[in-house]
């Protein structure tokens, strides 16, 4: 790609943070102070977080992390944001077992009973999180980009815990 | 000829280098602070039983003991970056800070990238700039991998950066790779003083343009992955005598087995002060081969 067609790209643009801190408040029990000193833009149908509030004047291929796609009916969470701020939800987040971990790492969709409205929700494992993934009519559908998929692993948690 | 030769009176302990670069690499990988802490990585790997032992000198470096690390499911959480541990000795040197702006020229595929913006603590910006299509994805794929949210991808010829101000500048450049070695063997035989000349050409375009638009008080840090004398003395050297106000500082990083910079080659003699620049053998550190030089602009 030339250099002349990258300018041609749609500008990112600066979004209201409280707006999208809200919809993260909403959906997920995030409080706003997680999103203290991230600006956020918005590309296409991307919405995307950046360190800083305005973008400098170069010509760029990404700015920050992509934090959501508006593409869809409901805003969707990419699992690389929830990745980073999963942490502070507090509601509609699911820890899973290995077994259940192993599934979800593998692309997989399997029934779950929990505590989640449909539509997306936080996974984790061990208290951290795996990524996102779609909640909907007692299945958990895993949402993990294709290429971070992990076929056939074995997850093993010593039950001991490590003594740390 | 493998191109290793002619390294035999420079390079200490020769025999010992010559066996060790033909030795497999340890599997290493960086814990990325954005996501998570030491302590809890290293007990998330031992309840899933990884045996791991960190780095003598970088406390976020670890050494793993596994079949396919890249399996690990605490590398698809980006918890840990797979990183040859010579390789964070770059961003180490750099020493960014968080809030600063810094400019990696060279950045695919972004390993040094991440470490940059992790210590930056996701704060300031970082220009993660490489000029190829095909990289530039990976590169964009290791900094969402890292939830780096303060990296920005360019896509420009290095030599023609537009004018900014860095408080410090990566030069990572691209070189004949003769350090990788322990990790591809083929290097060796592409490896011809014809290259090394050629992309010493490039390496001193990248690095002048790094030093411009470095800010003043700023920061630069040359590195590469050679052992080739050209690539490395030979272009820190060109740099100093073609642009004014800059001074090399000593590369000394504590409990890291550096060996000093050469200050003559050949028939180029580029004075005692590129001693004060590091190079890394594997026989020295278990590692891959490195040469790194740190400027500070006037």
């Amino acid at each position: 790609m030339s250099q002349s067609s990258l300018r041609n790209r749609p500008p990112f643009s600066p979004m209201d943070g409280g707006e999208v801190a809200e919809m993260m408040g909403s959906r997920f029990g995030m409080p706003p102070e997680a999103f203290e000193g991230v600006s956020f833009f918005l590309r296409g149908r991307n919405v995307w977080a950046f360190s800083l509030p305005q973008v400098p004047d170069l010509d760029f291929e990404a700015v920050g992390l992509r934090f959501l796609s508006v593409r869809g009916r409901v805003p969707k969470p990419t699992t690389y944001a929830l990745q980073l701020f999963g942490r502070f939800a507090t509601k509609n987040a699911v820890d899973l077992s290995d077994g259940e971990a192993r599934r979800f790492i593998a692309g997989k969709r399997q029934g779950l009973v929990a505590d989640l409205e449909d539509g997306y929700v936080v996974v984790s494992h061990r208290g951290d999180v795996l990524g996102c993934g779609l909640y909907s009519r007692g299945e958990l559908i895993s949402q993990l980009p294709k290429e971070r998929r992990i076929e056939g692993k074995e997850i093993e948690s010593s039950p001991e815990g490590c003594g740390r | 000829m493998d191109g290793l030769a002619r390294y035999g009176d420079d390079i200490p302990e020769f025999d010992r280098f010559m066996e060790a670069i033909y030795r497999p690499l340890p599997a290493t990988a960086r814990i990325n602070t954005l996501k998570t802490d030491r302590d809890r990585l290293l007990c998330r790997l031992e309840v899933a039983g990884v045996a791991c032992r960190p780095f003598t000198w970088y406390p976020f470096g670890i050494r793993l003991q596994t079949e396919k690390p890249g399996n690990l499911v605490e590398n698809l959480m980006g918890h840990i970056h797979l990183q040859e541990e010579i390789s964070m000795v770059s961003a180490v040197v750099l020493d960014p800070r968080p809030g600063e702006r810094v400019l990696d020229l060279c950045a695919a595929p972004g390993s040094k990238t991440t470490q940059i913006a992790m210590m930056m603590e996701n704060r300031g910006l970082v220009v993660a700039n490489d000029p190829a299509n095909g990289r530039v994805a990976s590169l964009r794929s290791n900094c969402e991998r890292a939830g780096a949210i303060n990296v920005a991808v360019t896509r420009y010829d290095g030599r023609r950066f537009p004018a900014q101000k860095f408080d410090r500048v990566l030069v990572d450049g691209p070189c004949t790779g003769q350090g990788m070695a322990r990790k591809d063997p083929k290097v060796l035989d592409r490896w011809s003083l014809k290259r090394s000349l050629g992309l010493q050409r490039l390496q001193v375009a990248l690095l002048k343009r790094g030093v411009e638009v470095a800010k003043a008080g700023g920061t630069v840090v040359y590195s590469t992955c050679t052992f080739a004398p050209e690539e490395n003395e030979g272009v820190v050297s060109r740099v100093l005598d073609q642009v004014r106000g800059l001074s090399l500082q000593e590369v000394s990083v504590p409990n890291l087995d550096g060996s000093p910079g050469l200050s003559i080659w050949g028939g180029s003699l580029f004075g005692d002060e590129m001693k004060r620049c590091a190079r890394y053998y594997p026989h020295k550190n278990d590692t891959g081969g490195f040469f790194v030089a740190k400027l500070v602009k006037e």
